[in-house]
C-alpha cells in the first residue's frame, strides 16, 4: 500500500517546524508536502506551476489547511478544491490559529471536513497532531480516486 | 362745475366790470340791476355767492340780504355787501344784518374776486369730498378716477403740475392725489409749492411714484407729502391710502384755516381826524389792503366786534377813549390779541407813546413820517403775524409727521424684528441641518472604526498567538533535548517561559472576547438563563470532576437579550464562583433571581461561599487588568469582570457586588426588561 500522503499548507515556519516536530514524535512517518501558501497549494493539487506534470492519481490523504496564508488564502483555496471534480471529494482539516466563528461558518460552509484551533501549548498541540494524524490517516477511510479525466 | 355768482348793482358799469372779472376767474355770473330782478335771478337758480349792493333803486340791499339769510335755501348761501358808504356804522349793520363780508366801493376787482374764490370755496357744501388727481398719464388718471368715484368721491384731474396747482387754488379739494413723474413741474416740486401756499398747506398730499427706492420716499416725506404710495400696487391701495390720511385730516389739530396769501389783508385805521384818515386810507388801499375806517376807540372796538382785522392803526391821541384805555380793551379779547396793533404818534407825545406800548401796543408810527414808513412798518408787523401762525402750523406739522414717524418705525422695527426672527430661524434649521451632516459623518466614521477594530481583532487573533506558539514549541524541545543536562533551576526558568506564553494567550484570548462583547451586533431574544447556566456548570464540573461543589440554580430563570453575550457574562460570573470556591470546604454556588428589581429591570444574583474580596477596593472591581487577589492564590487576567460589565451595559442594565474576605461574595446583575428600547 503506497503510503498516505499528507499536504501541509501552511506559511509560518515555526508551525511548519512544530507541525513535522509533532508528527515526528506522534511516530507519524508518511510522506509530508510542504506547501507556503494557498497558490502552491493549488499547483500542487492541480499539477500546475511548480508542481506541473504530477501524477494526478496522486492526491493527499489529508489536507491540512491554514486560513491565513499569502497570494490565495485558505477559504479560497478551500473553494476551488470543491469546486473542482478532480478534487471535491480530498478531506480537508482547517487547521488555524482563528477562533473567530466567521472563520469557522465559512470554513463549513465551503465544505470543510474539520476545524481545528491551533493550541498555543505545546503538550496538548502534540496531542492535537497525534490525534489528528491517527484519526485521518487511520481510521479515516480516504475517497476513491475519482475516475481519470 | 364750475361756481356761480350773482352781481347785483345798479350801476352798469360796476355791474360789466365784475361780470368781466368774475368771468374771467371761472365763475358763472348773472347780473341784476334791483332787487325785484334778483330775487327772481334767486328763485329760479342756486347761486354760490351774492355779490350784492347795499343801495338799490327798488329797495334795501339789507332787507334783500335778510331775506336770502331768513330762507333755508338761500341761509348758507355767502353774500358780499358792495357799498359806497364808508360809514363803520353802515358797514357794522350791514354785518350785523348777516352779510359775510363787506366791500367798500372803490373796491378792488381783484380782491373781490378772490374774497368771493375764498368764499366759495368755504361755503359751499360739498356732498362728496373732492380729491385732485394730478397725473399725467391718461389711462392711470382714469383708473383713480373711477375708484375714487366708486369709493365716494369727486375728482378732478389735472396732466401737468401747473395745471393740478391751479386746480387745488380753485376747487381746495379735500386732498390731492400727485404723479412723481410729470411732464414740467414733477410731483415733489408741486407737493413743496402746495406746502407754501398758505391755503393750501393743510391739503393732505399723497405722492404716487413707480419707484421703490427708500430715497424717493424720503425725499416726497420731505418735500411735504404726507403719504407716498407704489403706483404698481394699483389704484385700491393708493385709494386706501387717501382714506386712512383723510381720517386723520379730519381728526386732525382742528385749528381753523388760515387766511390765503391771496386774500387781501383788512386794516382798521382809527383817528379822528378825518383828512389825515382819508389820505391813510388811500395810501392803504392802493397797497392793497382793505381798509376800514374808524374814528374813535368806542367805534374801533365797535367794528372789531362785528368783523376780525389783520392789522390796527390807532392814533394816540383821540377824544373820548385814551389810547392806553383803546389798548388794554383791544388786548384784553383773547380774539383780538394777536392782531398787529401800531400805534400813529406825532414826535412830542413820546411820552404817552410809551404807555401806549405798555399798554400792549406792538408797535409806533411817527405820523409825520413818510407814509412809505408807515407802510413798511406796517407790512413788517403783519408780516410778523403771518410767521407767527405760520410757526404754530409747522409745530402742529411737525407733531403730527413725528408721531406718524413713531409710528412708521415701530412697525419697521416689528417688521425689522420679524425679518431677525426669521432669519435666526433659518439660521437655526442650517445649524440643524449641519448638526445632521455632522451626525451622519460621525456615524460614518463610527462604522468604518467598528469595522477597522473588526480586521484588527482578526489578525490579532491569528497573528499573535502563533509567535507564542513557537516560543511554547520550541522551549520544550529544547528542554527536551538538553533536558539531561539541565539542573532544577534551569528546568524552573523553563516552566517560567511556558506559564508566561500560557498566560499570554489566555490574555490575548480575554481580550478578544472582551472586544468581541462591544463589537457584537446584538440580538434580542427570550433566552432561558436558567438551561443556560446549567449548561455552563456541566461544562465547569468536566473540566474539574473531582471537585465537590453543591450548585443551585433557580428554575425559570429569564431574561430578554442576547444569547451569546449572556452566555460569557454566565461563564465569567460562574467560572469565577467556581474558581474563588476551591479552597473552601463544602463549596456552595447559587444563581437566582434577586429579590429588589430596580428601574423595573429584572435583577439576578451569583452567590458563592468562596474567598469573597475587601469592599474597599470595590471600585477597581469592574476595570480591566484590575485584580484584587494575587496570581498564585487564584489565576485570573483581570479582564472577566470588566467584560461581565460590558455586557450588562449593552443590555440596559447594572452590576454590582458584595462581600467581605473569606465571606464568600455576591454578584448582582439587571438587564433589560422587553418593553425597554435595546
Amino acid at each position: 500500500m503506497k503510503s498516505k500522503i499528507i499536504l501541509l499548507v501552511e506559511d509560518n515556519p515555526d508551525d511548519r517546524e512544530l507541525t513535522l516536530n509533532a508528527f515526528q514524535q506522534s511516530g507519524i512517518a508518511n510522506d509530508v508536502i510542504l506547501a507556503r501558501d494557498g497558490a502552491e497549494a493549488l499547483d500542487y493539487l492541480f499539477a500546475e506551476g511548480r508542481h506541473a506534470g504530477r501524477d494526478l492519481a496522486v492526491m493527499p490523504a489529508v489536507t491540512l489547511l491554514d486560513l491565513k496564508l499569502p497570494k490565495v488564502d485558505g477559504l479560497e483555496v478551500l473553494r476551488r478544491v470543491r469546486a473542482d471534480a478532480r478534487t471535491c471529494l480530498l478531506p480537508v482539516v482547517i487547521l488555524t490559529s482563528s477562533k473567530e466563528e466567521q472563520d469557522m461558518i465559512q470554513s463549513y460552509s465551503r465544505g470543510a471536513n474539520s476545524y481545528i484551533r491551533k493550541p498555543v501549548d505545546f503538550e496538548k498541540f502534540n496531542v492535537a497532531i497525534r490525534q489528528l494524524g491517527l484519526y485521518w490517516l487511520v481510521i479515516n477511510e480516504p475517497p476513491p480516486s475519482p475516475p481519470a479525466a | 362745475m364750475k361756481p356761480s355768482v350773482l352781481i347785483v348793482d345798479d350801476s352798469l358799469t360796476v355791474r360789466m366790470d365784475l361780470k368781466e372779472a368774475f368771468e374771467a376767474a371761472g365763475f358763472e355770473t348773472h347780473t341784476s340791476a334791483t332787487v325785484a330782478a334778483a330775487r327772481r335771478a334767486g328763485q329760479e337758480k342756486n347761486f354760490d355767492l351774492v355779490i350784492l349792493d347795499v343801495l338799490l333803486p327798488d329797495g334795501d340791499g339789507l332787507g334783500l340780504l335778510q331775506e336770502l339769510k331768513a330762507a333755508p335755501p338761500t341761509a348758507h348761501v355767502p353774500v358780499l355787501l358792495l357799498s359806497s358808504e364808508h360809514e363803520v356804522r353802515d358797514r357794522v349793520r350791514g354785518l350785523k344784518t348777516g352779510a359775510d363780508d363787506y366791500v367798500g366801493k372803490p373796491y378792488d376787482t381783484a380782491q373781490i374776486v378772490a374774497r368771493a374764490r375764498e368764499f366759495v370755496h368755504r361755503g359751499r357744501p360739498r356732498e362728496r369730498p373732492l380729491i385732485v388727481v394730478i397725473d399725467d398719464s391718461p389711462t392711470f388718471a382714469a383708473e383713480l378716477r373711477a375708484a375714487l368715484e366708486t369709493a365716494g368721491y369727486d375728482a378732478a384731474v389735472g396732466a401737468t403740475g401747473e395745471e393740478g396747482l391751479r386746480l387745488a387754488a380753485d376747487l381746495r379739494p379735500a386732498a390731492l392725489l400727485v404723479d412723481q413723474m410729470l411732464p414740467g413741474l414733477d410731483g415733489v416740486e408741486v407737493i413743496r409749492r402746495v406746502r407754501a401756499d398758505a391755503a393750501l398747506r393743510r391739503t393732505p398730499c399723497v405722492l404716487l411714484t413707480a419707484s421703490e427706492a427708500r430715497v424717493d420716499e424720503l425725499r416726497a416725506l420731505e418735500a411735504g407729502a404726507d403719504m407716498f404710495a407704489q403706483k404698481n400696487a394699483g389704484a385700491a391701495v393708493a385709494l386706501a391710502k387717501l382714506t386712512a390720511l383723510l381720517r386723520t385730516a379730519r381728526e386732525g389739530t382742528g385749528a381753523t384755516a388760515p387766511a390765503s396769501l391771496l386774500a387781501p389783508k383788512r386794516i382798521l385805521a382809527v383817528d379822528d381826524s378825518a383828512t389825515f384818515l382819508g389820505e391813510l386810507c388811500d395810501q392803504l388801499r392802493g397797497e392793497g389792503y382793505d381798509v376800514v375806517a374808524a374814528r374813535s376807540g368806542a367805534e374801533a372796538i365797535e367794528l372789531l366786534g362785528s368783523q376780525p382785522v389783520d392789522g390796527i392803526l390807532l392814533d394816540l391821541l383821540m377824544p373820548e377813549m385814551s389810547v392806553q384805555e383803546a389798548c388794554r380793551r383791544i388786548k384784553a379779547e383773547p380774539a383780538w390779541r394777536d392782531i398787529p396793533l401800531i400805534i400813529l404818534t406825532a414826535l412830542d407825545e413820546s411820552a404817552a407813546m410809551i404807555e401806549g406800548i405798555n399798554a400792549g401796543a406792538d408797535d409806533y408810527i411817527a405820523k409825520s413820517a413818510d407814509f412809505e414808513i408807515l407802510k413798511a412798518r406796517l407790512r413788517a408787523q403783519l408780516r410778523r403775524r403771518q410767521f407767527e401762525d405760520e410757526n404754530r402750523e409747522i409745530r402742529e406739522q411737525l407733531h403730527y409727521r413725528e408721531m406718524e414717524a413713531v409710528e412708521m418705525q415701530a412697525l419697521r422695527e416689528l417688521s425689522e424684528t420679524r425679518a431677525a426672527l426669521i432669519a435666526d430661524l433659518e439660521e437655526k434649521n442650517a445649524a440643524l441641518a449641519r448638526t445632521n451632516e455632522e451626525l451622519h459623518r460621525a456615524k460614518t466614521a463610527a462604522d468604518t472604526a467598528n469595522q477597522e477594530l473588526e480586521s484588527f481583532s482578526y489578525s490579532v487573533s491569528h497573528d499573535l498567538r502563533a509567535p507564542l506558539r513557537a516560543i511554547d514549541g520550541f522551549s520544550q524541545m529544547l528542554l527536551k533535548q538538553c533536558g539531561a543536562q539541565l539542573d532544577d533551576k534551569s528546568r524552573h526558568y523553563f516552566d517560567r517561559v511556558r506559564e508566561g506564553t500560557q498566560r499570554m494567550g489566555q490574555l490575548i484570548d480575554d481580550m478578544l472576547a472582551l472586544a468581541r462583547v462591544t463589537r457584537t451586533e446584538l440580538r434580542f431574544e427570550r433566552i432561558d438563563l436558567t438551561a443556560l447556566a446549567r449548561a455552563i456548570v456541566a461544562e465547569l464540573r468536566a473540566g474539574a470532576p473531582e471537585r465537590e461543589a453543591e450548585i443551585a440554580i433557580a428554575d425559570g430563570l429569564t431574561a430578554h437579550g442576547d444569547r451569546g453575550l449572556l452566555r460569557i457574562l454566565l461563564e465569567n460570573l460562574l467560572g469565577n464562583a467556581w474558581k474563588f470556591t476551591v479552597k473552601a470546604a463544602a463549596a456552595r454556588i447559587e444563581f437566582a433571581r434577586h429579590a429588589a428589581a430596580l428601574d423595573g429591570g429584572v435583577a439576578f444574583v451569583v452567590r458563592d461561599n468562596g474567598a469573597g474580596f475587601d469592599m474597599q477596593y470595590a471600585g477597581k472591581l469592574f476595570g480591566v487588568f484590575q485584580r484584587l487577589h494575587a496570581a498564585e492564590e487564584f489565576p485570573g487576567t483581570g479582564i472577566g469582570l470588566a467584560t461581565v460589565a460590558r455586557v450588562v451595559r449593552r443590555h440596559r442594565g447594572r452590576v454590582w457586588a458584595e462581600s467581605a474576605p473569606d465571606r464568600g461574595a455576591a454578584f448582582y446583575f439587571t438587564l433589560a426588561t422587553p418593553t425597554f428600547p435595546p
